[in-house]
């Protein structure tokens, strides 16, 4: 056993791309020899190591040869060079399934799947009665699988990749299929094989489950190593360069988004009225995404046909799902006279409490009962955030504080609870 | 180049997972029919009585004589040849797309291409051991049986790997070549009539148009196979040494064949798919 599960150096893997991918027996005799066709490079000159028992994460954009790295790593692909080092029986999870044949009951496709993943049959039938167990299919599991439901599909899958105990297993975006009960056990049995001294590679676009999971991470790019290291920096430099790269692409169009269709069909008597909305990063440079939890500005431009005294200016932002999640208004603040023309009011937010999501807003210029101007939903705000995902639609800011033992009182734990929630 | 990411692959290693696929097959293939096993001896014998109806009974082709002196018997003469080209003829055209058949799996975990392929072969050779023992049965009911039998499991084994080696070969360049399953089903049709199994050898001019066409039948591998286990099982004789080598011979150049191909073609069947 040496120090690493695989060494990999100066890998590289290349594939000929032919418009026709199989060649005819004329085109042979026509050409003579092979047609050739256009070098692809999935990856290119890659050296990283993984530590035995440590786990690896592999992250980039569609297309960056994470899957190919993979395939090389799982001895699906030969390099076209370079060399890896494999030490370790390999189970790769490269999809769930994908070695089940239809009219073979649950059971023979086990044996059928263990054998694959070069399992005796002895090993297979020690480790029978765990899968069986793990998939918690019941009585189907001596059902021909073709009958299955695809969760009940995915759950024998992965019950075999995981229960034959493997030296170094590789996963390819599996685990986001299952319910959520699955789900978790999937989770649990990763942490618990990573506990037993596993090596995990990963392939994953969750980088929570990067950063939960994996000790280092590599980014691929273009089929390139962008960055190798711990798996946190690796997963942040990532995200800051997704959202960089989001920024950039819709720079262009940001103006013509924002724009609402036809003011004049809004309801509202119309002296004032919206005509977009801009929004400006922390350094106050337009940007067509917002960072959730930075300091932000809303700029909303208007039109005054006439100038009008006391105006309020609200906003309203509204989920994807439909909810009303926020409405702010300028009311509290007073309200203001706008002179005719052009102009601007800027909504300064310290830190942006709405969680990673697309909303649609609203944005309204009132003045008590009156309303000038009322644009339902007709902007578009998307929120980008730093790989963080808590649940909800917005962030609740608050400070925890460690855990307090409370010395159990003659009154018992239920009234000392109460007291703690007392002091709060 | 290195391919140290996959197991040191001998046909050894992966004895389990070539039983498992031929499990697979053997399961499948049947399930859900309601005569399940019995199919796989209809097609034989369907074979055998349109030929003998029509051959034997139609044409009145002779059967040469029962090796213990009796009058020969057409069917039963027929049925000795057709059981080794049957064994043939089916693992050929079942594996030739049994690579493209497990194309996913194939791109989803590493196992070597030769391991599906084998499995169909062995998981055919389980039906045509059965026929082989009906063959036995009826020459022991005919009281044709005798010492030559002894030799016959070393004629299978030499048998099995020459079509084996063939059957690899022709299903590994499939996946290069799809023209070459469309063209392997045009030769085996000429194969089987160019084979003395309906009719005998004697048949077959000696010299015609001045070319010695008997000679040259006699060095086809098939017509050795089928000629040679016909003299073991049919006239309880032992094949000359020279067949022997010969046979021995086309079986080397088939596995060098299959070697070469594997080595040079198998060995990427994931993308090539």
């Amino acid at each position: 056993m040496t120090e690493y599960a695989v060494r990999a150096e100066n890998l590289s893997k290349h594939f000929h791309l032919n418009a026709e991918r199989h060649t005819s027996l004329k085109a042979r005799i026509v050409r003579g020899r092979l047609p050739r066709g256009e070098d692809f490079w999935a990856l290119r000159d890659a050296t990283f190591d993984i530590e035995r028992g440590s786990t690896f994460g592999l992250l980039g954009q569609n297309g960056a040869g994470k899957s190919t790295t993979l395939k090389v790593l799982a001895g699906i692909y030969r390099p076209s060079s370079g060399t890896v080092i494999v030490d370790g029986r390999v189970s790769a999870l490269l999809e769930l399934g994908a070695g089940f044949h239809g009219d073979l009951t649950g059971r023979e496709n086990i044996r059928l799947n263990g054998a694959i993943l070069g399992l005796s049959g002895k090993q297979i039938g020690a480790a029978m009665d765990k899968i069986v167990d793990f998939a918690g299919i019941g009585e189907f599991m001596d059902l021909p699988v073709k009958i299955y439901s695809s969760g009940m599909f995915v759950r024998l899958g992965f019950a075999i990749a995981v229960s034959l105990d493997p030296e170094i297993l590789m996963v390819d975006e599996v685990i986001a299929v299952g319910d959520e009960e699955f789900q978790r056990k999937c989770f649990d049995h990763l942490f618990d094989l990573r506990k037993r001294g596993a090596t995990i590679v990963l392939v994953t676009h969750s980088l929570g489950l990067i950063r939960d999971l994996c000790d280092r991470a590599m980014w691929l790019e273009h089929g390139r190593i962008k960055q190798l290291g711990p798996a946190t920096e690796v997963a942040d430099a990532y995200i800051a360069d997704v959202n960089a790269r989001e920024v950039q692409a819709h720079q262009a169009s940001t103006i013509e988004e924002t724009a609402p269709a036809d003011e004049s069909m809004r309801p509202g008597s119309g002296e004032v009225r919206i005509t977009s909305l801009e929004y400006l990063d922390q350094h106050g440079r337009p940007s067509p995404v917002l960072l959730a939890g930075a300091p932000c500005t809303i700029r909303m431009h208007y039109v005054a046909h006439e100038s009008v005294h006391h105006a309020v200016f609200g906003i309203g932002f509204v989920h994807e799902s439909g909810t009303n999640v926020s409405g702010p208004n300028s009311g509290r603040q007073g309200s203001w006279s706008v002179a005719s023309g052009v102009g601007y009011v800027d909504f300064v937010i310290d830190e942006l409490l709405l969680q990673p999501a697309t909303y649609e807003v609203s944005t309204a210029i009132i003045d008590r009962g009156h309303t000038f101007d009322f644009a339902d939903r007709e902007f578009g705000l998307r929120v980008r955030g730093r790989g963080y995902q808590e649940p909800g639609l917005t962030r609740m800011p608050g400070l925890w504080r460690e855990p307090v033992a409370v010395p159990q009182t003659a009154t018992g734990p239920i009234s000392a609870q109460e007291d703690v929630s007392a002091e709060r | 180049m290195s391919t140290a990411a996959r197991p040191r692959a001998s046909i050894w290693a992966y004895r389990s997972l070539i039983w498992n696929f031929a499990q697979r097959d053997l399961k499948s293939r049947f399930k859900g029919t309601a005569l399940g096993w019995a199919w796989s001896l209809m097609a034989p014998l369907a074979t055998l009585l349109t030929y003998s109806l029509v051959f034997g009974a139609f044409f009145h082709s002779p059967a040469p004589g029962f090796g213990n002196g009796r009058p020969g018997f057409f069917p039963v003469w027929l049925l000795a040849g057709l059981v080794p080209w049957t064994f043939f003829l089916v693992t050929i055209s079942i594996s030739m797309p049994t690579l493209l058949s497990n194309g996913s799996l194939l791109q989803k975990v590493y196992f070597p291409s030769f391991a599906p392929i084998l499995g169909a072969a062995v998981a055919i050779l389980v039906q045509t051991l059965i026929e082989f023992s009906i063959l036995a049965v009826v020459l022991i009911l005919f009281g044709n049986y005798g010492w030559t039998w002894l030799l016959f499991p070393f004629w299978l084994a030499i048998f099995v790997a020459f079509v084996t080696s063939i059957a690899l070969s022709l299903a590994i360049m499939n996946v290069h070549i799809r023209d070459l399953a469309h063209l392997t089903n045009v030769a085996l049709q000429l194969l089987f009539f160019l084979t003395p199994i309906i009719y005998q050898i004697t048949l077959v001019p000696a010299d015609w148009h001045g070319i010695p066409l008997q000679s040259i039948y006699r060095l086809s591998p098939l017509t050795q196979f089928v000629e040679s286990l016909r003299q073991l099982a049919y006239d309880l004789q032992v094949p000359s040494l020279a067949t022997w080598l010969q046979l021995l011979a086309w079986t080397a150049a088939a596995i060098s064949l299959a070697f070469f191909v594997y080595r040079r073609y198998g060995l990427d069947i994931g993308e090539a798919i």
